[in-house]
């Protein structure tokens, strides 16, 4: 009798593919898909936009990786690595960063105070250039895409070691 | 008190869905103002489905809301059916009662756990009483998943749902599907109990007016889908009459119409259906009813959700009698239920989370030619802004604080969804 894998990592993609480069996350999961096939203690979760119930997809994995477009004030396709524990459950006064902030800030502050959260908690952020009501990306985010997918393939493999 | 001078503004009252303000004002002891002022711009739903194909109808309504979408999209079903003489099996109204239990059950476990009961408890939102009662808050997200997966399994889509169609589905549970569902449903009669249990403990405002109360109903069962209008003060309507029950009119102040029936205004939602069709409720329901001492008529507004938490119950329960029907008749696939003519005009009507829910459909050709939805949210403003006017002089001599509370947590019992409720709580002190 096979046991249930260790949820080691999920990779969480937030995002509205109907409204142009809000759908940068699901695109890197995407990539990320068709890229290998992951192990079993890798999960891979099209999150759409954030809910209350989105901190129950993180809850049980030792590290979560999320992906999203959101406002850095930067040119266009440029992406950050951060840590979401110092940006959004204790950064209240910053910017507002993604179109799902409100969304996702009150779903991890709902997971930390029921202490369902995984330890490490890492999001991937692209800035957008246009999050219109349209689908498509557009240029200076897709080579932002390709360029979070590899970086989150590397994050993952190192990981492993 | 006499000399007492207050006024409420509260700007996009938090914890309800869509945006509104309420306004009091109230000036040496008499009351000058007092408004539910409804500031969320129509959506023109009823005009984007002229035009399109009668089939596209419950897709294009079930996005009015993402927490009623079922409850549209049957409505929806309905009206259109009617319209084009389309008789249901007797599996899809099973599977459609079944599946709008899932949405009644997502529905009122949010509104009661989420947007009431941190009211009740002191604590300004969830996330605080995630924080000194985690136990609770997860039981609430237990069953919101629940209600969730079971609306997944049955109409192909948690939110949306994208399987109903005219005359049927296009996608059916698998008998695991539906024994699987069962048995958490019976799991989660624990989760049930601790909910009415909280409830126990909770003290909401004891304030009561009289008003008259309307919802669907029939002889032989609790009803969401189908039924006639009827209502507290009396009458009985069939849904193609909603109009001389709804009365619509426009206020200045109110981005959403207003109605009224017998009186000045009516109530619908959980404690209409209460009080209008307790004897149909399931035996666990009424037994709950009675520790949480509702017996109808009850007619104090803030009980609205003490009487959603009785209907959690007969849902659970009698999602579980609709599981062992489908069980014992097996699911089979089956193609839709055809029309039997191509032009038409339909009424169809539920009774969602909210309240009574109107669709009118005329249809010519295969087309939609016209469309009218009213929705529940519209057909209680009247009665709250009455509730708000009996309530303020009674509570002049609280805090200014306290009386914004009191007003807030009047306009949350009826669990409104504004956005929808616009087609066509500023607390101002002055």
């Amino acid at each position: 009798m096979s046991e249930a894998p260790r949820r080691r990592i999920v990779i969480l993609a937030l995002g509205n593919p109907l409204r142009g480069d809000d759908g940068a996350g699901p695109e890197v999961l995407r990539g990320l898909a068709a890229e290998r096939d992951w192990p079993a203690d890798v999960a891979l979760i099209d999150g759409g936009t954030a809910g209350l119930e989105t901190s129950l997809s993180l809850s049980g994995y030792e590290r979560a990786i999320l992906i999203d477009a959101g406002e850095l004030r930067l040119p266009p396709g440029s992406w950050r690595r951060l840590d979401a524990r110092q940006v959004i459950l204790q950064g209240k006064d910053g910017p507002t960063l993604t179109l799902h902030q409100a969304g996702l800030a009150e779903a991890l502050q709902l997971g930390e105070a029921l202490g369902i959260l995984p330890a490490e908690i890492i999001l991937y952020v692209i800035q957008p250039e246009n999050i219109g009501w349209e689908q498509g990306l557009s240029e200076p985010v897709q080579a932002a895409v390709a360029a979070v997918r590899a970086a989150v393939v590397d994050e993952i493999l190192a990981s492993e070691d | 008190m006499a000399n007492a001078s207050v006024k409420v503004d509260v700007h996009h009252i938090t914890r309800v869905e869509g945006h509104g303000n309420i306004v009091v004002d109230v000036q040496n002891g008499e009351l000058k103002q007092c408004d539910l002022q409804i500031v969320e711009t129509p959506r023109f739903i009823e005009s984007m489905l002229r035009g399109r194909p009668y089939g596209e109808s419950s897709h294009l309504t079930s996005r009015i809301c993402g927490i009623c979408a079922v409850g549209h999209a049957t409505a929806s079903l309905r009206a259109t059916e009617k319209a084009l003489g389309v008789e249901p099996s007797e599996q899809t109204i099973l599977l459609r009662k079944l599946n709008f239990h899932g949405e009644m059950l997502d529905s009122h476990v949010l509104h009661t756990y989420m947007l009431v009961a941190p009211d009740a408890l002191g604590v300004g939102s969830v996330i605080p009483l995630a924080k000194s009662a985690p136990e609770v808050v997860l039981r609430a997200l237990r069953m919101k998943k629940l209600a969730g997966d079971l609306c997944a399994a049955l109409c192909g889509r948690h939110t949306h749902p994208i399987a109903m169609t005219v005359g049927g589905f296009t996608h059916f549970p698998s008998k695991a599907d539906l024994e699987a569902l069962r048995k958490r449903l019976v799991d989660s009669r624990k989760d049930v109990e601790d909910t009415v249990n909280l409830f126990l403990q909770l003290k909401l405002p004891a304030f009561e007016r009289e008003t008259e109360y309307i919802a669907l109903h029939k002889d032989d069962e609790y009803c969401f889908i189908d039924g006639d209008l009827v209502s507290t003060d009396g009458g009985k309507w069939p849904v193609e009459q909603y109009r001389s029950v709804t009365n619509e009119y426009l206020v200045q102040h109110s981005s959403a119409k207003h109605t009224k029936n017998q009186r000045a205004s009516y109530m619908v939602g959980a404690l209409a259906r209460f009080n209008v069709s307790y004897e149909q409720l399931h035996p666990k329901a009424k037994e709950a009813a009675r520790a949480l001492n509702m017996k109808p008529k009850v007619i104090n507004p803030y009980l609205n959700t003490v009487a959603q938490v009785v209907e959690i119950v007969h849902c659970v329960e009698d999602a579980i009698v609709l599981c062992d029907k489908l069980l014992k008749k097996g699911v089979t696939w089956e193609a839709p239920a055809k029309p039997a003519r191509l032009s038409g005009e339909g009424v169809g009507s539920c009774d969602v989370p909210r309240g009574t829910l109107f669709h009118n459909y005329t249809i010519h050709d295969g087309k939609v030619t016209g469309a009218n939805c009213i929705i529940p949210t519209g057909q209680n403003l009247a009665n709250v802004e009455l509730d708000m006017r009996a309530l303020v002089p009674t509570i002049l001599d609280r805090t200014q604080e306290q009386i914004t509370l009191a007003l807030e947590m009047l306009v949350r019992a009826y669990d409104p969804c504004i956005s929808c409720s616009a087609h066509l709580l500023d607390v101002r002190f002055e």
